[in-house]
């Protein structure tokens, strides 16, 4: 089938222009504060964030791509392949474009809004409102509520703690360094349990819910301990203070955050690759078809290259401009951000990592770490989330209706 | 490159309270110069230090209009926004103070400061002098005080809040010892009246630096 070859092929091309779209607007969600700290330079942010979304696509992001692809849209809209392979490629193309011009306008959009107002727009032309499920939609509208105020409320308290105990000290620097095992732990606790929870690896082991807090805490523990060992070898001059040993875990929050983005977001550009690929392969698409390791790995390839393309311009306005946050403050956002990401998609959520990167600097700010935060953005910031799904969908659906002329 | 995430950060009031604070000083400098020179015997250059005096403060008054001008509504900083613009307005009062002593002089500049009062002015100058350059420290101090929170470094600032109320009653005290002199002067009544007029002014300089002091206060309190 020659024809279908081709649209597979041009699947592709949008999948992976939308993966590379993904990377070129969302790298600043990860590195930002890092950078900004001078925690690590624009090279090393670029390579950690490529590897990192990729690591994180991989190995993390199946079990979310599945949820949004079945999610919003009842799968009923699915059983005639010839509709559904239009409305998976009217959906992804619509995704495209918008966050395409969005990155152009620079507007402050989410791949994940976009993606489900394109998915929207091709239910509604293929079966009627009657095919969207509303109960769902509202669970991802009080999601994108959620995420910013999940991670402005951990920023927030996380930030006061490293106050109260740190740096109101004398000597931060020891202080910083006792109590860095909890932190380094904190962030391991999070990586673990997701691991467990939520990979296809971590499934096969079959751990109960209690199990894996105990490995996770086991492990983030031992984490904590060995790191704290390594910091304590690693620097040696005790005049940084606390921000010298933040520093460094900032490091590994900023990876964090890089691998929970390539988690969540790789589904954006995969999931409706994922089906134009088995209606092609198999000519019809189930409601549960496992996306394929390889298109996550491509998805995960498409967002490194957006990173590594214009990742470096991004990251270099962001050198410039955020030098508001110290290593502490941006450890805070990060943490948070990464946790809020982590926490929403094993809920099955599909949030926003912009919107928790807000939240991060937001929930600082309140805790008065930072000497002026502009918080008038929210409420821009909540003009465009309700924009983009309504203008994903109409694009999607004018997109749907000129596909069935020509397939 | 117009990124959302970008525009949450804001170039901090702080700094421009710091810039604002570092032309109080300079201007301090010509201030005390222009008042040297008015009591020598022969004063050439007064009006040259008056006029830097008063390009300073329209400078400063940039920064001023500058810091206010960015700090929209929403605007999320560790102190209120209302106390900051207080805070701003007493230290630019500083400014103010300086320079209409300098304009006050002007109007009678050929008019001498009688010889027995010459250091009790001199001393009332140098005491509005230090607390002028303490302003400098206090904003640095409490900027960090803001980084921190920590409880040793409040104290710094309050200790220099505490002094530049101490400066202000060494001034007060000054202030007064010229008026009881000048009033128990036989000189005319214009003379008396433009020698009480400048001791005062001299002295707001000093108010209106405790009063900074005082907004600081606020600024910091827990």
């Amino acid at each position: 089938m020659p024809q279908e070859f081709y649209v597979l092929i041009i699947g592709y091309v949008f999948g992976f222009y939308m993966a590379w779209n993904i990377g070129a607007n969302d790298v600043a969600n990860s590195m930002a504060s890092s950078v900004g700290a001078k925690a690590i330079t624009i090279r090393q942010a670029v390579f950690l964030a490529g590897i990192l979304n990729i690591v994180g696509a991989v190995f993390i992001g199946a079990h979310v791509t599945n949820t949004i692809r079945k999610g919003i849209v009842s799968t009923e809209v699915l059983t005639d392949p010839h509709l559904a392979l239009v409305g998976a490629f009217s959906a992804l193309l619509a995704a495209a474009l918008w966050v395409s011009f969005a990155t152009w306008k620079s507007l402050p959009v989410s791949t994940t809004h976009a993606i489900v107002g394109a998915m929207i727009g091709f239910g509604i032309m293929a079966g009627g409102f009657s095919v969207i499920n509303w109960t769902k939609l509202v669970a991802v509208v009080i999601s994108w509520v959620i995420s910013p105020v999940f991670s402005i409320i951990i920023s927030f308290f996380m930030f006061k703690l490293i106050v109260k105990l740190i740096l109101s000290k004398q000597d931060t620097f020891s202080h910083a360094l006792k109590l860095s095992p909890f932190f380094i732990g904190a962030t391991f606790f999070v990586v673990v349990l997701s691991f467990l929870f939520k990979t296809p690896l971590g499934k096969k082991l079959t751990l109960g819910p209690y199990a894996s807090m105990l490995v996770a805490f086991i492990l983030a523990v031992s984490f904590g301990l060995v790191g704290m060992k390594a910091l304590g070898w690693f620097i040696k001059r005790r005049e940084g203070g606390a921000e010298a040993i933040f520093q460094r875990i900032q490091v590994g929050t900023a990876c964090y955050v890089a691998l929970a983005q390539g988690a969540n977001d790789v589904a954006n550009a995969i999931g409706p690759l994922a089906v134009i690929y088995f209606l092609v392969k198999t000519g019809s698409v189930g409601a549960t078809v496992p996306v394929p390791v390889f298109l996550l790995l491509f998805g995960g390839i498409g967002i490194a290259c957006g990173i590594g393309m214009a990742g470096h311009r991004v990251m270099e306005t962001m050198g410039k401009k955020i030098t508001a946050l110290s290593n502490t403050r941006g450890f805070c956002v990060e943490f948070s951000a990464a946790t809020t990401v982590l926490v929403a998609s094993k809920m099955g959520l599909p949030v926003s990592t912009t919107h928790a990167a807000v939240g991060g600097v937001l929930g600082v700010g309140l805790s008065r770490g930072i000497e002026a935060v502009n918080f008038g953005i929210i409420y821009k910031i909540m003009l465009y989330w309700v924009l983009t799904v309504p203008a994903a969908a109409v694009t999607s659906m004018v997109i749907f209706k000129i596909l069935q002329f020509f397939l | 490159m117009r990124i959302p995430f970008f525009k949450m950060f804001m170039t901090s009031p702080f700094e421009g309270l710091q810039e604002h604070a570092e032309k109080v000083k300079e201007c301090a400098w010509s201030f005390q110069q222009a008042m040297e020179c008015y009591f020598a015997a022969k004063c050439k250059t007064f009006e040259e230090f008056r006029q830097e005096v008063i390009q300073i403060e329209s400078q400063a008054d940039v920064i001023k209009r500058r810091i206010r001008g960015h700090i929209p509504k929403e605007t999320m900083m560790p102190i209120s926004n209302f106390l900051l613009f207080r805070y701003l307005r007493e230290q630019d009062g500083v400014l103010d103070a300086m320079e209409d002593t300098l304009d006050w002089v002007s109007y009678r500049s050929t008019t001498k400061i009688p010889s027995k009062l010459e250091k009790d002015f001199a001393l009332l100058v140098d005491a509005v002098i230090d607390p002028i350059e303490q302003l400098t420290t206090m904003v640095a101090e409490a900027r960090e005080y803001f980084g921190n929170y920590s409880e040793k470094q409040r104290v710094v600032v309050k200790d220099i809040i505490h002094s530049l109320h101490e400066q202000e009653n060494v001034a007060d005290e000054f202030e007064d010892i010229i008026k009881k002199k000048v009033f128990n002067m036989e000189d005319d009544a214009v003379s008396i009246f433009h020698l009480v007029r400048l001791a005062e002014t001299i002295g707001f300089i000093a108010d209106h630096a405790q009063n900074a002091g005082d907004m600081m206060r606020a600024m910091i309190s827990r």
